[in-house]
């Protein structure tokens, strides 16, 4: 994407100021979205964005810009202000003016794309939304609004170690909202599934089965009565990874260990979870959401197992992460885009199947709910304290799922949760979502099979 | 690489686009933005963060058959620029038209000086000196301050271009600088921490010094907080907290709200929706207005606007979409105000607000104060992504104040909650003061005392 004499000018030139290491990294990144309300075309939009990131580090600190003029004078500019902002500390770096020697790395390949979306026509995708627009004109079903996306990010990260790679990432995305009315109440079903793969992602009817589950939802959910509160068994259902990915998955980052902001810092080796728990961050999963042949810094993609049979064996590392905390780099640095630093983040995180079935769980429950699928909500960085909305809920009474109930709230806290796990299903699904964090809002599948959770403080009315 | 052929500069960029447009017989709008901006944090008397950024890019909109068809590019190649001219036709064929949709070349803009002396002269030494003052001034200022956990030196520089095929031609440079801290104070095992803003046109003009003093001064002011009581009181409002309802709730004057059923305004002009105390008032023409600008983003100069006056509610915010929309919808003639919206060229056409503030009255606060006796004095409002409702005005507000007690400042709250409505809140304004004061929010308002708020403590 770019010269490598440039690169290796820009790399030297930034470290003038007694940086340790440079980083360039470049993208070209290609995006459709269409937007469908009530059938109809909203919004038609997408482009190209197109830039370059610079990080220095000093020691463990760092500095960062970006720019969207890759040419020669645009990159040295940017170079050169970062090298000047550590003022007086800088210090001119001993290594002379010899040139760089890459070491290109070959990207290994974990997938192909078969029908890539800048080689399909926007109508094509069109009718991808349509077909999940008219899938969900269900029961009671009055609004619905599809998104479909498109996203082709080319990348090259080169640092001052000689480090060079690049690779072409391809994502796609078809997210359905339905609003079941009835005159009297409202109910909304959303599902948003997505793939590192091209359109071959909506073969085999995933729009109508998209559309399909979000009017099941929002209809379900449109006479349900409220749930009660109090403390009792819960069984998650494997739509639910989203909370073991916000109250545990974050805190084993070692952006929050290096924080001191973790209840997980110092248990490595130690039993964070029952026995029935093992759990994974896997980037290799051929055409997975949250996949990568490479991380953001250039490092191969591998599967992490993060908890073995209840044992804390591995935190996510990036480059800085590393460095600061000493755990193994994980092939976890991640970024949105060119205007972010990259941090130690999630990429596929999912707790692995155990022995027993859904059925089974669901029959180990005198009283209790059952939390088929997750809305929002919000953990307390550092605690794992957690509050998140349960958008598909029913109660089970003498181990049979009953009657739907909304509004209720599942408050607890990831740490005590994962000690609290007493069974585990053998039915692992993942799902598709947009991770935000400090460096930006990335691609991450949450998972799990169907879990009891021996007791979980329900907040209803 | 897609980006082939030497890129082009953004006003080639735009020449060129205009160009190819007319060879096309396309109507097209062509919205620019260039930047660099530096932000820095300094932690523990050395600089912690220190991010540049330079961006460039335009956004395109295609008008074929009366429907918009958007698309953006940071590429400037002739290659790129010609396929961003592509996608925008492309995603018009497919959008749904709408019959009134227009490009027009509006009057001339006002003239503003938005850039003052520029950021040229001052050195990173100089930046990097502003960050760190901010935090060891607030250290030195009092052994309760513990550390400051929040702080940053900002600016940044920018030209913004509108150009569409009527022949509208038109850019302006602008340029902020800005500093913030939240200094953390401890006693007697309560921790607070309260924020200080400076906003500037000017490099010169900042005073970190002064800022860290008032952070400080404002964050000690909370220290030994008492648990607010349960129940409806009279309250006054401070000037930055009521500014800053204003802003939560500046989306009830879009006319893309009212027009979409979300606004609680809707159906109301010429209706008083709030006491007689009450004239707010749009300005992006405001010479040190966060949000000034001569031009929308749809190139439409820049006037004041009054929203409310004595209560009475004159006009809503429209760009020129929603006032044809308005006009077809029997709303006699219906002229854009000049309050169209972009976040960037990435975004599509929307409206919003500007610099909006509510007028000054004759009271001092120190009057309002008086007035009310016994009550709350309400100093900020946290939460309002979740706890206030747009479409009701209805909100549940975590708030942070003082006890007022025989028209004085008694002690200061532990965090409560405040409930109400805000066109009810409107309505119950019974004095303002004259310290009409702008915020970090690019709102201002005065000091008002309100009837009754009702408010949750422990």
């Amino acid at each position: 994407m770019l010269d490598q004499n440039l690169v290796a000018e820009v790399l030297r030139a930034a470290q003038v100021g007694g940086a340790e290491w440079a980083e360039l990294f470049v993208e070209d990144t290609v995006t459709t979205t269409l937007t469908l309300l009530q059938g109809e075309v909203k919004d038609a939009g997408g482009g190209n964005g197109y830039g370059a990131g610079l990080r220095l580090l000093y020691g463990t600190r760092v500095v960062y810009g970006y720019t969207n003029d890759t040419s020669r004078k645009g990159l040295l500019e940017v170079a050169r202000a970062l090298a000047q902002s550590q003022g007086q500390a800088g210090r001119t770096t001993p290594s002379g003016a010899g040139g760089l020697d890459f070491r290109r790395h070959d990207v290994r390949r974990l997938w192909d794309i078969r029908d890539h979306p800048l080689q399909v026509g926007k109508r094509q995708k069109l009718d991808i939304a349509r077909r999940a627009h008219a899938a969900a004109q269900v029961g009671y079903v009055r609004t619905t609004d599809v998104t479909y996306t498109d996203v082709t990010q080319r990348l090259l990260v080169a640092n001052s170690d000689g480090d060079w790679a690049e690779d072409e990432r391809v994502r796609s995305r078809l997210a359905v909202r339905a609003i079941a009315e009835d005159g009297l109440a409202r109910a909304e079903g959303y599902t948003a599934p997505g793939a590192s793969l091209g359109l071959e992602f909506f073969d085999d009817g995933r729009p109508e089965q998209a559309g399909a589950e979000a009017a099941r939802i929002a209809n379900a959910m449109l006479h349900a009565g409220y749930a009660p509160a109090g403390k009792m068994p819960v069984v998650i259902g494997n739509a639910g990874g989203v909370i073991f990915h916000e109250a545990c998955g974050h805190i084993l980052e070692t952006t929050a260990v290096a924080k001191n902001a973790s209840v997980f810092a110092d248990k490595l080796g130690q039993k964070i979870a029952g026995e029935c728990v093992s759990a994974v961050d896997d980037g290799t999963i051929p055409g997975a959401w949250g996949s990568t042949d490479i991380d953001d810094e250039g490092l191969p993609a591998e599967r992490t197992l993060l908890i073995d049979r209840g044992v804390l064996t591995s935190f996510m590392a990036d480059k800085v992460g590393e460095m600061q905390t000493g755990h193994r780099r994980t092939g976890s640095g991640r970024r949105q885009d060119y205007t972010y630093a990259p941090a130690s983040r999630m990429r596929n995180t999912f707790i692995l199947e155990g022995p027993d079935t859904p059925q089974g769980l669901i029959s180990q429950v005198k009283l209790g709910l059952y939390a088929r699928t997750m809305g929002g909500g919000s953990v307390v960085p550092g605690t794992g304290d957690y509050n998140f909305t349960v958008n598909e809920g029913y109660m089970i009474r003498d181990g049979q799922v009953c009657e739907a109930v909304r509004g209720a709230a599942l408050v607890g806290n990831g740490a005590q949760d994962l000690l609290n796990i007493v069974g585990v299903a053998n039915d692992l699904a993942r799902g598709q979502g947009l991770c935000g964090s400090v460096s930006g809002s990335i691609p991450t599948d949450v998972g799990q099979p169907h879990i009891l959770i021996s007791e979980i403080t329900v907040g209803g009315r | 690489m897609p980006g082939i052929g030497a890129p082009l500069s953004l006003e080639e960029a735009r020449r060129y686009l205009m160009g190819r447009a007319r060879e096309l017989g396309l109507s097209l709008e062509v919205y620019g933005e260039r930047g660099t901006a530096t932000t820095i944090q300094a932690f523990a008397g050395a600089v912690d963060e220190f991010k540049l950024s330079s961006r460039q890019g335009l956004g395109l909109r295609a008008l074929i058959n009366s429907a918009w068809g958007y698309a953006y590019t940071e590429n400037l190649s002739p290659a790129a620029l010609d396929r961003a001219l592509e996608t925008a036709s492309e995603n018009a064929a497919l959008s749904a038209p709408l019959p009134q949709a227009g490009l027009y070349a509006w009057g001339a803009p006002p003239e503003m000086d938005l850039h003052g002396e520029g950021l040229s002269g001052v050195s990173v030494q100089q930046k990097v000196n502003v960050a760190i003052t901010l935090e060891r001034a607030a250290t030195a200022a009092d052994p309760r301050v513990k550390s400051v956990p929040y702080n940053a030196y900002s600016d940044g520089e920018s030209l913004l271009s509108v150009d569409n095929t009527q022949g509208l031609e038109r850019d302006y440079q602008a340029l902020y600088a800005y500093a913030y801290l939240a200094p953390l104070v401890s006693e007697d095992g309560q921790s607070k921490m309260k924020m200080a803003f400076q906003f500037s046109r000017e490099f010169a003009q900042l005073d970190p010094t002064a800022t860290a003093l008032e952070a400080t001064r404002r964050s000690l002011a909370l220290l030994g907080a008492k648990p607010a009581p349960s129940g409806r009181f009279p309250v006054v409002i401070g000037a930055e907290c009521m500014a800053a309802f204003l802003a939560v709730y500046s989306g009830m004057f879009s006319a893309k709200q009212v027009q979409e059923g979300k606004s609680p305004l809707a159906g109301r002009l010429g209706e008083a929706v709030g006491s007689v105390l009450v004239t707010v008032i749009d300005d992006a023409t405001l010479p040190q207005g966060m949000n000034s600008r001569p031009f929308d983003a749809e190139g439409h100069p820049s006037a004041p606007l009054t929203l409310l006056s004595g209560g009475v509610l004159r006009s809503y915010l429209h760009n020129s979409e929603t006032a044809a929309q308005a006009e077809t919808q029997g709303s006699g003639s219906v002229q854009s105000t000049g309050h169209a919206s972009r976040d960037s060229y990435r975004s599509v056409v929307g409206v919003d607000v500007s610099n909006i503030y509510m007028l000054g009255g004759k009271a001092s606060r120190a009057g309002l104060l008086r007035q009310m006796g016994t009550g709350l004095l309400l100093t900020d409002i946290q939460g309002a992504h979740a706890g206030a409702n747009q479409i009701t005005g209805d909100f549940s507000l975590q708030a942070e104040g003082f006890w007022v007690e025989g028209g004085e400042v008694a002690y200061p709250l532990e965090v409560f909650t405040v409930v109400g409505n805000f066109t009810e809140l409107l309505a119950g304004v019974q004095a303002a003061a004259d310290d009409l004061t702008f915020t970090r929010y690019a709102s201002g308002a005065p000091s008002v005392l309100v009837d009754g708020l009702s408010v949750g403590g422990e």
